[in-house]
């Protein structure tokens, strides 16, 4: 083999483990999420006192000197985000849609912005 | 008992794609696709295919059946009781009927130096515990047959990628305690057509004939990958 | 060896060279699942936006946190949300499958189950929180 130009190392394992950190909480945080936040709720599971603004407010903000919002905030937002992006990303060049710099960009791009104004809402 | 089976026909002469053919053989409960296909090539001698071991361990005969990649010589009529379509493996370009260019996937298998890479010149036999052995001894099974190629869509895809084989036999080993390649091997792995071209759709590990399991030492191959890239964030 | 590029514009002649078509996954049950795990991030985005559009509510006020309490029991919300759950459990199926291979820590099926364990914990301490019993 005359293979002496070694191939570029790629920037994957930055995204891959974003991904995997996310696809950990989409399995594990987020089915209880949206069981606590959206179905029991709607069928009368849990009552909107419950849910009420100064205690939903007193949970994100100040429970652990806010650090449980963040945790929250991160494990159910800010790394799905980041394994959606990925799986996206992906996926367009599954259906040969894309899968270039540009739907990188855009795909990983949205996930931080949005990760950012998360984060930005709680602060 | 008389069975029909089609075959994807392609003669580079002639045909612009392959078009299938439909004959008639006889099948009993031991006939397997090779069978057959050895049958259908006494009616017609010009139909082209590979095979050499009939035993499923020299890797020569895959086909697609029903559209899954297969060996033919472990592939039985029986397990298909209506009609069955046999054509040339996917993702690689037909050269005659059954056969297919392995070249791109020679190439790959090269380009991982999947062989022991050891400076020790010692005479001594370089000995192995049996923990040491399992550690990579799945992953050297490999009979180098390319049906997980044809399995792989990300090969479909993009033809540089490296594919299940070639990553799975590097990552054999670099789990050999006898071996200090790994360095060498890396950079293959690293790039984009490595372990990164690769999204975990696991039919290679499905249709592996030596339930190898290419799709976890591609995986594993990540992890192995991430582990060197935060190694080479503190080297200069 | 010459490094020939496969899958290269020219094909080689005489040869037939096979192109995928774009809806390759539909041909077969294995690839259709496959595509289905990855789309389940596509109901994960609904109630991401749900949560984020919650955020916004909650920081704007009460009042605006009751609207959103009641643009969440909406039947529409609710349907795209039970198919967010479903989603977030076929993924979490494929996905602890797919961990023990990737790191071989311990026997398949004991690692799979520490991994239910693990979600079932936390959706009974999520719910205990904000259903005001904790
Ligand atoms: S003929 Fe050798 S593997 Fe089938």
């Amino acid at each position: 083999m005359n293979n002496t130009t070694q191939p570029k190392r790629s920037d994957e394992p930055v995204w891959w483990a974003l991904f995997s950190a996310g696809g950990v909480c989409f399995a594990v945080v987020v089915p209880g999420a949206i069981l606590a936040l959206a179905l029991l709720p709607a069928f009368g599971g849990i009552s909107a006192d419950n849910l009420s603004y100064p205690r939903i407010s007193a949970l994100l903000h100040d429970a652990l000197w806010g650090l449980a919002g963040l945790a929250f905030i991160g494990s159910v937002i800010c790394l799905p985000l980041f394994h959606a992006a990925h799986r996206i990303h992906h996926g367009l060049h599954d259906l040969k849609l894309g899968g270039g710099l540009l739907s990188k960009v855009l795909c990983y791009g949205s996930a931080a912005a949005l990760s950012l104004l998360a984060i930005y809402l709680v602060s | 008992m008389s069975k029909t089976i089609n075959i994807a026909r392609y003669n580079p002469q002639t045909d612009s794609r392959p078009q299938l053919q439909a004959f008639q053989v006889e099948s009993d409960n031991s006939t397997s696709v090779l069978d057959a296909l050895l049958q259908v090539q006494q009616q017609d001698p010009s139909l082209g295919f590979r095979w050499s071991c009939r035993m499923a361990i020299c890797g020569s005969c895959g086909v697609m059946v029903n559209g899954i990649p297969k060996l033919g010589c472990k592939t039985f009529l029986r397990d298909y009781p209506d009609e069955l379509t046999v054509s040339a493996l996917a993702h690689f370009n037909v050269e005659k009927d059954l056969i297919v260019d392995m070249q791109p996937f020679l190439t790959h298998l090269a380009a991982v130096k999947p062989y022991l890479i050891n400076d020790d010149q010692s005479s001594q036999p370089h000995r192995q515990t049996p923990a040491q052995l399992a550690k990579y001894q799945q992953f050297a099974n490999c009979i180098n047959c390319g049906l997980c190629y044809s399995a792989c869509p990300q090969f479909g895809l993009n033809p540089e990628f490296l594919g299940p084989a070639a990553i799975t036999l590097a990552q054999r080993y670099n789990l050999d305690s006898r071996d200090a390649g790994k360095t060498a091997r890396m950079p293959e792995l690293n790039s984009k057509n490595g372990v990164w071209g690769c999204t975990f759709v696991g039919f290679c590990s499905e249709v592996c004939p030596k339930k190898v399991d290419p799709a976890a030492a591609v995986n594993q191959g990540k992890v192995a990958s991430a582990g060197d890239f935060i190694i080479s964030m503190f080297k200069p | 060896m010459n490094l020939k590029k496969p899958g290269s514009s020219k094909p080689e002649p005489g040869s037939y060279q096979p192109v995928m078509p774009r809806n390759w996954w539909l041909q077969h049950r294995y690839f259709q699942i496959y595509m289905l795990r990855e789309a389940t991030v596509l109901p994960l985005l609904f109630f991401i936006g749900c949560l984020l559009y919650g955020l916004y509510c909650l920081s704007l006020g009460e009042t605006q946190w009751q609207h959103w309490l009641a643009f969440m029991a909406q039947p529409w919300v609710v349907l795209l949300n039970l198919l967010a759950f479903s989603a977030s459990l076929f993924h979490a199926k494929t996905f602890f499958e797919l961990f023990p291979r990737v790191m071989p820590l311990a026997p398949p099926g004991l690692m799979i189950a520490g991994q239910w364990l693990a979600t079932l914990l936390v959706a009974t301490g999520l719910v205990l929180l904000l259903g005001g019993w904790l």
